[in-house]
């Protein structure tokens, strides 16, 4: 991105809040151990204990402390979304090629089977993943909305190929004799960039909230695990037994970080292609 | 004619495709539940599966599984206690689907007055408002939604909550549905009803929360491209009150997009209520997918569950697409 487009961009003010967000939250979560004033799963001496000069945020009914997990949270709330969006990547943009480049039967078994996966509520299909996959863990989840995301990656880049591949550049680098393989990577893939770009940031704002609500119904990591969707679970477990605010920080935590992706996403569908944006 | 019969032959293969698919779920699917029956006599177990006719060729089971569906709203019974699931797979369903068209009428209606206000007074400060609402609404996790506002509802205002769908000291006897709304009204049963409609505000609400953004941003972006086009400044122009131009004129065209866009999120909103019915209790589908059939690891629950919901996804979508050519002409002309 460069020259009118990273203008228009920086110019975006929402985009650079949204960058801002994901900004944050990826430092958060890389620099996770050197945030956390305790480790996220060791037991501190005050059980409920409110918001204090040791504890930011308070420690929860496990005596954990809120503020470490919460910063270890992002850690694997990143990595999970990230991960899921690369796997629907790595599957969805080579099938959505040679769905868009070869067409005929292919191309119809690709999208019939992108229609299939397409006829069941994303929530839904993540749940029956995780039910046959029956191991709560993070990879559960990953591979649950890893696979929910594919059609859509697919659809979008299929769509993408069907734009360029009849225009002249393209018959220009086959005249010169490139093959099938080199024109798809060398000169197509690198044209649908932009719309494949668009698509990965705001599905990773969806993968964390597929992902926290995969743990939510008990799909997800272990009831330990420092991750903002089972620290909103058991927070609204105990509910009864606390005060009401610990509902705040994991679900604000969630909501900022999908905020941010939301933003960025629509950043950079405006510089890449205005008339789209709403 | 021809479009809609064209449209809806396109459906058959899928859902025998969808049909397919889910069924092989049987097998993949853990069922620990039988496991646990027969543990202290594991020769039972063989018995058991052979009098289900387990050991029949995949095929064959979904032959019978389909035709049992079809005929006899069948879906197999339990793992745990072999009773059918069908009926209670069926009730769910039916609070599920009150739960959704309650949530997509909310969200029609203040999703639409949102983005119509915003549309007609871009860049102030009603549709910044209105655009903070709607991206709260894609950002936000539903349950989280759901859980402030049942501390919200309870510990602020006051109100009971009840994860019940009506009151339960109620007589019903007499219904013979579980669209407990709908038929309270045809009974005259105003009683259950305002007890339903009560019940379903909170769920509703929060439910209601993610299609709103879409229909908001959706309604938003059509307005203001139907008021920009000829037609409208014609109408201006002969002199009709801004008001009526916008209601009756611009309003009348953006309906198309905005009804497509409706209709795809009433598939959404079904297998979505799945978070919602689990924060608020609600006795609905999602919820007893995972319960009786996750958790409980009863396979005929689950992908009796999931048919259902992929069938009427399909379904409220081939609806669309036919109402959407009623609407619009155009569209018949092009099939």
């Amino acid at each position: 991105m460069k020259g009118r487009r990273w203008r228009t961009f920086r110019r975006n003010k929402t985009a650079m809040v949204g960058a801002g967000l994901v900004l944050a939250m990826v430092v958060m979560a890389l620099g996770a151990d050197w945030f956390a004033r305790f480790d996220p799963e060791t037991r501190q001496d005050a059980f409920r204990s409110p918001p204090n000069a040791t504890y930011w945020l308070g420690t929860d009914e496990n005596g954990f402390d809120v503020f470490s997990r919460l910063v270890h949270g992002a850690r694997a709330s990143l990595w999970t979304a990230f991960a899921a969006v690369g796997f629907a990547l790595v599957f969805g943009v080579p099938l959505g090629l040679i769905a868009g480049w070869r067409g005929g039967w292919i191309d119809s078994a690709i999208m019939r089977f992108v229609d299939l996966m397409l006829a069941f509520p994303s929530v839904l299909l993540a749940v029956a993943i995780a039910a046959v996959m029956d191991d709560s863990s993070l990879t559960t989840v990953i591979l649950a909305v890893g696979i929910v995301l594919v059609p859509q990656f697919i659809r979008q880049v299929r769509a993408a190929v069907l734009q360029v591949r009849n225009l002249e550049y393209v018959a220009a680098a086959r005249a010169l004799g490139a093959g099938d393989a080199a024109i798809l990577f060398r000169t197509v893939l690198p044209n649908c960039v932009a719309p494949i770009l668009v698509l990965a940031t705001l599905s990773t704002g969806i993968a964390i909230l597929d992902a926290a609500g995969l743990s939510f119904l008990g799909l997800g990591p272990p009831e330990t695990s420092p991750e903002w969707g089972v620290m909103l679970t058991k927070a609204f477990r105990y509910l009864r037994h606390a005060e009401q605010w610990i509902l705040l920080p994991p679900g604000l935590a969630i909501s900022l970080t999908v905020l941010g992706f939301n933003l960025l996403g629509d950043g950079l569908r405006d510089a890449y292609d205005p008339r789209q944006s709403p | 004619m021809i479009f809609a019969l064209r449209r809806i032959l396109v459906t058959v293969p899928l859902l025998l495709a969808v049909s397919v698919f889910v069924f092989l779920l049987t097998d993949a699917l853990p069922g620990d539940a039988a496991d646990m029956r027969f543990e202290k006599h594991p020769h039972l177990k063989k018995e058991w599966r052979e009098r289900r006719g387990m050991n029949d060729p995949t095929m064959v089971r979904w032959w019978r599984y389909m035709s049992g569906v079809v005929t006899r709203f069948d879906f197999d019974n339990s793992y745990l206690d072999d009773q059918p699931v069908g009926r209670e797979l069926g009730n769910k369903l039916q609070a599920t689907f009150e739960l959704a068209l309650f949530a997509l009428l909310v969200a029609i209606l203040l999703g639409g007055a949102v983005g119509i206000l915003s549309a007609v007074f871009p860049r102030t400060p009603i549709d910044y408002f209105g655009n903070l609402l709607a991206l709260a609404g894609i950002s936000m996790p539903v349950f989280w939604l759901g859980m402030l506002m049942i501390v919200f509802a309870v510990n602020v205002l006051g109100l009971p909550f009840s994860s019940n769908r009506f009151d339960p000291t109620l007589d019903v006897d007499e219904f013979t549905t579980h669209l407990f709304l709908f038929e309270s009204v045809f009974r005259l049963r105003f009683d259950v009803f305002w007890s339903c409609v009560g019940n379903l505000m909170l769920p509703g609400l929060a439910l209601a929360s993610i299609p709103m953004a879409v229909i908001t941003r959706m309604t938003r972006s059509a307005m203001l491209e139907e008021m920009g086009k000829d037609y409208a400044t014609t109408a201006r122009a002969k002199g009709l009150r801004n008001r009526s131009v916008i209601l009756k004129h611009v309003l009348r065209n953006a309906l198309i997009p905005i009804t497509t866009i409706t209709g795809l999120q009433f598939g959404t909103l079904m297998g979505g209520a799945v978070l919602t019915e689990t924060v608020f209790s609600w006795p609905g589908l999602g919820r007893y997918i995972v319960k009786k059939g996750v958790d409980g690891r009863d396979p005929p629950v689950i992908v009796g569950g999931i048919l259902l919901v992929a069938t009427t996804f399909i379904l409220v979508n081939l609806l669309v697409d036919l109402l959407y050519a009623v609407i619009d002409p155009r569209i018949r002309r092009q099939a």
